[in-house]
């Protein structure tokens, strides 16, 4: 009887990611629209609105920011601390590799998974610069999709990096145990640095720290950021072809694989309460 | 037995209208867009055009004195400048803006036979933001025809084609350089 309870909750829950995995692909391929249909302009000649830019990350003046776990200079970074956790299921070693991960860090897999235990995030303004003038950006609000540049663990035997254990003491969260033994632990950092090339789809707004009447040229007097009325704010260091190409698998899949856990969820629904 | 099946039929057929009508609604939106995105950046142009054309009376005021050899293109400038003033649709404007664009060319490269003209810190001022104006206006000509082109390959391609038949939207133009922009500049030494 749990375990047909068991499969009852699981098609249920199966039913409902179908329906939010459905209406992601559909927000996707929304997405995928936008970045095929909006030319990339070049920086210099700058028209107000929705704007797509492709160039180089050029840090402004006094506003460098360091990545917690590598000390590398950056303009963007977060990172994420997990603990590694036993899952309902037990049995699990707590050995690194051995472990069903979940997608989602703070999900718990019934196999054991990564809780996160402290995550962060800081941005500063910087300067976008293509073949033709630079341009103020301000990434608050942006959604940032770049690929993990560091990754660390500690566990049994093992401490981790000197860098990233002063910047554990710093934030109050220990590696270790209740025993002094090293806790199973993965450290992982996302940074933007000067010189990365960014693909960037935002608003072209007004620069607030710059006089108009002063402006040198007429983009000095812009920043990008998040519109009001265009409320989409993509930052990444894909090209757009990838960019794009990455949306329409995502949304195919989204699309297709939301009906078929619809479709599948409400077959084990309709079948544990004898509909079918 | 029959009903939950039927039931679970018509949900997924259900979905994958709402899918067909999203997507419909998403191509119909698209193009309407990109339709916009075409009037907007041909707006973005003007915009320069007028004020490249409100920098040219204080160029021909600063030139004059020095150029008395190049009546000839001063008088055609200020011509074509009248012109756009008075242009009501795009190929007039487009038509003024490439007469002034060759005039312009040729002004600037003659000047380099007058060094006191060269010198003046007046005409560098105004030949470094009329030379900027249209480095930006070559980069929204692109923009333009960027827009310009991907819209026309969406109201070409199907399934766009037959919503974009419903619309009654049809190719747009490129913008194309006039003969007097590709006309190589003449310099009289």
């Amino acid at each position: 009887m749990a375990l047909e309870g068991d499969v009852f909750f699981y098609a249920l829950a199966g039913l409902v990611a179908g329906l939010v995995l459905f209406i992601l692909g559909l927000k996707w391929f929304r997405q995928k629209q936008l970045m095929d249909n909006t030319p990339t302009s070049k920086v210099r000649s700058l028209a107000m609105g929705l704007v797509e830019i492709y160039g180089e990350v050029v840090a402004a003046k006094g506003r460098l920011l360091k990545s917690p776990f590598t000390d590398n200079d950056c303009v963007y970074y977060r990172y994420t601390i997990e603990e590694q956790r036993k899952g309902k299921g037990g049995g699990m070693s707590g050995i690194p590799g051995s472990v069903v991960m979940g997608e989602n860090p703070g999900s718990f897999a019934t196999g054991g998974s990564w809780a996160v235990v402290r995550k962060g995030e800081e941005r500063t303004q910087f300067f976008l610069k293509d073949e033709t003038a630079l341009v103020l950006v301000d990434p608050d609000g942006a959604k940032v999709d770049i690929p993990k540049d560091a990754e660390y663990s500690s566990g049994f035997g093992r401490d981790p990096p000197v860098q990233v254990t002063n910047f554990l003491k710093s934030q109050g969260v220990s590696h270790e145990s209740f025993f002094g033994l090293n806790k199973t632990m993965r450290y992982r950092e996302f940074f933007i640095a000067p010189k990365d090339k960014l693909y960037i789809m935002g608003t072209a707004g007004d620069n607030p720290f710059v006089d108009e009447l002063t402006a040198k040229n007429s983009v000095d007097d812009v920043m990008i950021q998040k519109g009001k009325n265009d409320r989409f704010y993509y930052i990444s260091d894909k090209q757009e072809k990838d960019i794009v190409s990455g949306l329409r698998w995502k949304s195919l899949g989204g699309i297709c694989g939301g009906i078929a856990l619809v479709a599948i969820g409400l077959f084990v629904i309709f079948f544990q309460t004898g509909m079918l | 037995m029959a009903f939950g099946l039927e039931l679970i039929i018509l949900i997924v057929l259900g979905l994958v209208a709402l899918v067909i009508v999203f997507y419909v609604i998403s191509v119909f939106n698209g193009l309407v867009r990109l339709k916009n995105n075409i009037k907007k950046s041909l707006s973005n142009i003007e915009v320069l055009l007028k004020q490249r054309v409100d920098e040219l009376p204080k160029l021909i005021e600063s030139v004059k004195g020095y150029m008395k050899h190049e009546r000839g293109t001063l008088t055609e400038l200020t011509k074509a400048r009248t012109e756009f003033m008075n242009a009501k649709t795009l190929p007039e404007k487009a038509k003024a803006d490439g007469i002034i664009s060759g005039a312009l060319k040729t002004i600037f490269a003659v000047a380099e036979n007058y060094p006191n003209l060269k010198a003046n810190e007046n005409f560098i001022q105004l030949q470094t933001r009329i030379s900027g104006i249209e480095n930006e206006l070559a980069d929204r000509r692109e923009f333009y025809n960027d827009s310009v082109n991907t819209y026309n390959i969406r109201i070409q391609s199907i399934p766009d084609r037959f919503v974009a038949g419903m619309l009654g939207y049809t190719p747009e133009e490129l913008f194309k350089a006039t003969e007097a922009e590709k006309r190589d500049v003449e310099v009289k030494f």
